[in-house]
């Protein structure tokens, strides 16, 4: 039996996903990517081949992806997390035209032709506003754990619109809301409005989307989900991991390159 | 011989030098004058000084160029030029003469912006004869037959560039994409007599087979800064088969004319230049532009890497990319600063960009 692995180094996790050659998915593994990206890389590859009841030997190829793919000595290819991101989406639902990733350090919005291949993508990737890294800092003045921060967006009456766009200064202008009594579920409401406002000007710009799949870590988090559905005017594709997509392209992408060579 | 050097050699050979700011002049007239224009764009230096006199969103050609005059590092020069070639560079002259009162004599060159008509053509010619009044007055009269004879080095300067142009358009140029910009941007402070000679061995020792199937690119924007885009490019296997540079073809490649009057044959050079955001050109002419480069290439895509709040560029990027996007032509837009090289989700986006029309 041949197998392939995709590594996807991101900001903040770094997941690890293997394949067989009949593109099933074996097992996977996601941890916190930290300081070090090569501990990282080897603590997730190790849990994964764990998990599959494999050796290191065992894989037949693996392309690395990410911002920290640069990093990964031993992968025989390095592909850009925009090209993966769009395979993983599309073998996960075929229908797929354009993906939504939103992550730690930047998002993308992709669009993707019937087999999975970009046709044209934008990255906002100059600043926090627009990410998850923005949510985070914004969990982190409101104390509420990150995986908790969207689902209490979504009990807000009366969202407060937030006029800043830079993340410290969104900062400021929430702790002023705060001194105000202002309730914490409306402020929170309106900052995922202002991430949603960030990465929907991002979707123009790539053109109408079709079916939609959204990959990364805020993929998860409800509160954006309903916010750009709403944009869309129709539900979007969501894995129930939607953070492995990345390194399922990756994996995918090993496959072909294996086979091709 | 480093820029600086060659300057002052020059400076010692009794040439005048002007330090001049972007982007189109007439430099055959300041030849004639014995005058070197050292053009300046993305001098090496550290932003420190300008920040107190320009706002942040200026772009990095004006905050260098003043960061240079600032820092004290025209001593050497006997003045400066500046073209209108935007609000900025025009602002920045205010700066520089009116309000930080240089020593240096300073030159102002007003060019016509499109639609171009006949009165356009009128008050470039007479311009011409101005910019001449007021520089004769610091550097000596100018020689109508040296004149001349400048414009036929002008015209040889185009035509040698225009074949290497070609050349690497047809994939006949065995250089860098960093080597090609390396060799063009010579001309920025080269004097004619010098820049010809130096271009003609370069076209005869280069002229050859390229490396057969790489991915090809057309690239749009000011200058190839920073110039690890174009490293990038020679990594990635990507070959620059055209620009749409304003340092670059929508300057240098100039079609020739015969006209005997100097001052009708400048004239007809600057209107028959290629279309440019700074000259206020059309969104159609400029994608009319593009899309010749595109086909003429083989291209597979346009890559506008533009500097950081450069107003006229930025301006018609949204609507190029459209005009390129309904022709089935892929693009990427990069903002780029020029001398602080390549972020990782810049270098990135360009990988992707690759992958995607590879
Ligand atoms: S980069 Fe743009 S804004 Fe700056 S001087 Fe050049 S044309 Fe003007």
């Amino acid at each position: 039996m041949t197998y392939f692995a995709g590594i996807d180094v991101g900001s903040l996790t770094t997941e690890v996903v293997i394949l067989d050659k009949d593109d099933r998915m074996v097992s996977y593994a996601i941890s916190a990517t930290g300081a070090n990206v090569t501990e990282a890389v080897e603590h997730t590859l190790g849990q994964a081949l764990s998990r599959a009841g494999l050796a290191r030997d065992r894989l037949n190829f693996i392309v690395a992806t990410g911002y920290g793919r640069i990093t990964i000595p031993f992968a025989d290819k390095k592909i850009t997390e925009i090209s993966c991101h769009a395979m993983g989406a599309h073998h996960l639902f075929p229908d797929t035209e354009t993906v939504i990733d939103i992550g730690g350090q930047d998002s993308k919005v992709i669009r993707i032709d019937g087999e999975g291949k970009v046709i044209d993508f934008a990255m906002n990737d100059k600043c926090a506003a627009g990410t998850g890294r923005f949510l985070e800092v914004m969990a982190g003045t409101f104390q509420v754990p990150i995986d908790d921060f969207g689902a209490l967006s979504l009990k807000s009456k009366r969202e407060i619109p937030i006029s800043s766009i830079c993340t410290v200064f969104a900062e400021s202008e929430v702790i002023s809301l705060i001194a105000r009594n202002e309730p914490a579920e409306d402020i929170i409401r309106g900052l995922h409005r202002s991430v949603v406002s960030r990465v929907w000007g991002m979707v123009q710009t790539v053109g109408v989307p079709g079916p939609v799949t959204m990959s990364g870590g805020v993929a998860k988090n409800p509160g954006v989900v309903i916010l750009l559905e709403e944009h869309l005017k129709k539900p979007i594709h969501i894995h129930t991991e939607p953070q492995i997509i990345g390194a399922l392209g990756a994996a995918l992408f090993a496959k072909k390159h294996f086979l091709r060579d | 011989m480093t820029r600086k050097e060659y300057l002052v050699k020059q400076k010692e050979m009794g040439r005048h030098l002007l330090g001049v700011f972007p982007a189109q002049y007439p430099k055959e007239i300041l030849w004639a004058m014995n005058i070197v224009p050292a053009e300046i764009w993305d001098p090496p230096l550290e932003i420190t000084l300008a920040n107190a006199h320009l706002q942040p969103t200026i772009c990095s050609v004006v905050k260098l160029g003043m960061e240079l005059i600032l820092q004290r590092k025209c001593d050497i020069l006997d003045g400066f030029l500046f073209p209108h070639t935007c609000d900025s560079i025009q602002n920045l002259a205010s700066v520089i003469n009116d309000y930080m009162k240089t020593e240096k004599p300073c030159y102002f060159f007003y060019h016509p912006k499109a639609p171009y008509g006949a009165a356009g053509r009128d008050f470039y010619r007479n311009h011409l004869k101005e910019l001449i009044g007021s520089l004769e007055k610091q550097f000596g009269p100018l020689d109508p037959d040296t004149l001349k004879q400048r414009i036929h080095q002008g015209q040889k300067i185009s035509a040698l560039l225009t074949e290497l142009y070609d050349l690497r358009a047809q994939g006949e140029l065995n250089i860098t994409n960093e080597e090609f910009y390396s060799m063009i941007r010579h001309g920025e402070y080269l004097f004619p007599d010098d820049f010809i000679p130096e271009l003609e061995a370069f076209l005869s020792q280069n002229k050859g087979q390229g490396i057969k199937g790489q991915a090809r690119v057309v690239l749009s924007g000011v200058l190839p800064n920073p110039p690890e885009i174009l490293t990038l490019l020679d990594d990635l296997g990507v070959r620059v088969a055209h620009d749409d540079f304003l340092i670059g073809s929508r300057r240098l490649l100039v079609p020739a004319n015969d006209l005997d009057d100097p001052f009708e044959n400048l004239t007809e050079s600057y209107f028959a230049m290629p279309p440019c955001s700074t000259k206020g050109s059309s969104i159609g002419e400029r994608a009319e532009y593009l899309f010749r480069l595109v086909d003429a290439t083989g291209a597979k895509g346009v890559i506008f890497n533009v500097v950081k709040f450069c107003e006229p560029e930025w301006f018609d990027i949204p609507n190029l990319k459209e005009e390129l996007k309904k022709k089935g032509i892929s693009t990427l837009s990069l903002d780029t600063e020029l001398n602080q090289g390549l972020s990782g989700q810049m270098v990135t986006r360009v990988e992707a960009f690759v992958e995607m029309i590879g």
